[in-house]
């Protein structure tokens, strides 16, 4: 079978020409990649395989057109002589870029873990500069919020201790207040409604339910009294406490403005305690903004914290600086007497600790006060119980 | 009879040094024998290493690809051309091992040169189709030359890949 040999040649001579313009463009395009990043081993390793295939390709392009330019020319002697070599440096070269091949997976390996602890190393650094920039002003807030923390906690200590106290005072006393009003009933069933004595009893009857009345709020302070707690939803509460505040009092230019959570999911409590609380903080910002201001009332969810907070503020005068340890204390007030027993942010606070929440308060004088409730949202007691 | 003396004496020296690797080169010096410590590689050794380089080649090409696939690097273009590159030169390795075969192994097939242009295949009987198959296979180029243009491609995929991340110099 006689066959032409043009095809064989020409693509024997053109591809060992394709070979060697190919592999020198492949080193230069690693080349470059290298300069962009010379530290990067994959880079590295694709040049060794780049360089050893060049070196492949130039051993054996050379070989195959001399090999043919030798035979055409009529000197296949001179080929028998190189023949030996050449074949030898192509073995050579082609087993040398197999050993670079397989050096690939060690290479990745030692690549990754240097890009994880480059990644670790470049993570440390932008905290120490961070740090390093920001150092006084995080000392600042650490140091603050330690000074603030501290403060509270002597705050709750001092008001536990009160607490319990008051607890104590209130059972020992709602009992004898218990008897004098049940005699006092007694004895007013035995007296004409015209009579002089009648009228004295009823006067006796009234200022012993005003004393059972503070019992009951030293007991709603001191935490003692029970609750019933059930699912309720916070902006429909605040809704209709805020109903009741626009029709009972008088507001005149006062506006009450409300913000409430899209979001925001039920809480587990007694929703009598919540009312009471919400009606305290809205009657004294009422108070604190006299005839003219505004009054807010936002309600948040915090997903990551799992809790709710309800605020309300005011534009009012606040509250001095001296005076913001002592808000919650029972009998505290700033107020004329006769205007308030004091009593109202105490059972405030009881309720709220009550519930497994927290009150805070933001304020400065001619600034207005900020009055926070945070309360455990009903997701989180069902993860409890 | 002096001579004898010494040797005894010496035998004792090294004896008493407690030196048993002094008796192993005596020994080889006692029973002398022809040197075979080199080996000739005449005949047809080197072509059975060429051919052992296109089987080694092409195995390393083969777990290259496997490496490529097992870390999903093929999922990027530019390891993807790469990972084809390798292929085609595992096609290739294999393609020359069967020519290197063919032509040079067995006796199969004969091929002669009548001049420049034109070649002789004869085939022994039963196996005249291996000659269309030898002259397809003598076009090795067809599948190393592509092998080196994926190469290429894939490296300059990496480097576009770098650059938008902002790696190479250019």
């Amino acid at each position: 079978m006689i066959l032409t040999a043009a095809p064989i040649l020409l693509v024997d001579v053109a591809g060992s020409i394709l070979m060697i313009v190919f592999s020198f463009l492949c080193i230069g395009h690693v080349m470059k990649l290298k300069r962009g990043n010379p530290t990067n081993l994959i880079w590295t390793y694709l040049l060794w395989v780049c360089t050893a295939l060049a070196a492949f390709a130039v051993s054996r392009s050379i070989g195959h057109i001399l090999k043919q330019a030798l035979l055409v020319s009529g000197h296949r002697q001179a080929w028998s002589g190189i023949a030996a070599y050449s074949g030898s440096v192509n073995t050579f070269m082609l087993t040398i870029v197999a050993a670079i091949t397989l050096f690939f997976e060690r290479i990745w390996n030692i690549y990754g873990g240097i890009m994880k602890d480059q990644q670790a190393l470049r993570e440390t650094h932008d905290k120490l500069v961070y740090v390093n920039q920001n150092l006084e002003r995080l000392v600042e807030k650490r140091t603050e919020a330690l000074a603030r923390s501290e403060k509270q906690m002597a705050q709750a200590d001092r008001l536990a201790s009160i607490g319990q106290l008051s607890a104590g005072i209130a059972h020992e006393i709602n009992n004898p207040l218990g008897i004098i009003l049940g005699y006092t009933q007694l004895l007013m069933r035995g007296e004409e409604k015209e009579n002089q004595r009648y009228d004295d009893l009823k006067t006796i009857e009234k200022h012993v339910r005003n004393c059972k009345a503070i019992v009951e709020d030293l007991l709603n302070f001191a935490r003692s009294s029970k609750t019933k707690k059930e699912m309720i939803h916070i902006p429909e509460t605040v809704d209709e406490i805020l109903d009741f505040i626009r029709q009972h009092s008088k507001l005149g230019d006062v506006a009450i403005d409300h913000d409430y959570d899209a979001e925001m999911p039920s809480i587990l409590a007694d929703e009598k305690k919540i009312k009471q609380v919400l009606i305290n903080l809205v009657m004294n910002a009422r108070h604190a903004v006299g005839t003219d201001g505004t009054i807010s009332v936002m309600t948040r969810y915090d997903v990551g914290e799992d809790q709710i907070a309800i605020t309300v503020a005011d534009t009012g005068y606040g509250i001095e600086e001296k005076n913001l340890s002592r808000i919650f204390d029972p009998f505290f007030t700033t107020k004329s007497t006769g205007e308030g027993t004091g009593l109202g942010l105490s059972v405030s606070y009881g309720i709220i600790k009550n519930h497994g929440g927290d009150i805070d308060v933001e304020s400065a004088p001619g600034q207005g006060s900020r009055f926070t409730i945070r309360l455990p949202a009903a997701t989180r007691e069902k993860k409890r119980t | 009879m002096d001579r004898l003396i010494r040797h005894r004496w010496i035998a004792r020296g090294a004896w008493r040094s407690g030196s048993a690797f002094a008796v192993v080169p005596a020994a080889f010096l006692i029973c002398p024998a022809v040197a075979a410590a080199t080996q000739g590689h005449g005949g047809r050794e080197g072509l059975y290493v060429h051919q052992l380089s296109h089987v080694f080649f092409c195995i390393s090409m083969g777990i290259l690809i496997y490496w490529l696939r097992t870390r999903n690097l093929t999922r990027e273009p530019g390891w993807r051309y790469i990972g084809i590159g390798a292929m085609l030169f595992c096609l290739w390795s294999a393609d020359a091992f069967i020519v290197h075969l063919l032509e040079e192994q067995t006796a199969i097939i004969d091929v002669q040169r009548i001049d420049n242009w034109r070649i002789r295949l004869e085939a022994v009987d039963g196996w005249g189709w291996v000659r269309p198959f030898y002259y397809l296979a003598k076009l090795d180029h067809l599948f190393c030359v592509p092998a080196l243009i994926f190469f290429y491609m894939g490296l300059r995929r990496l480097m576009s890949d770098a650059a938008v991340s902002g790696e190479t110099a250019s």
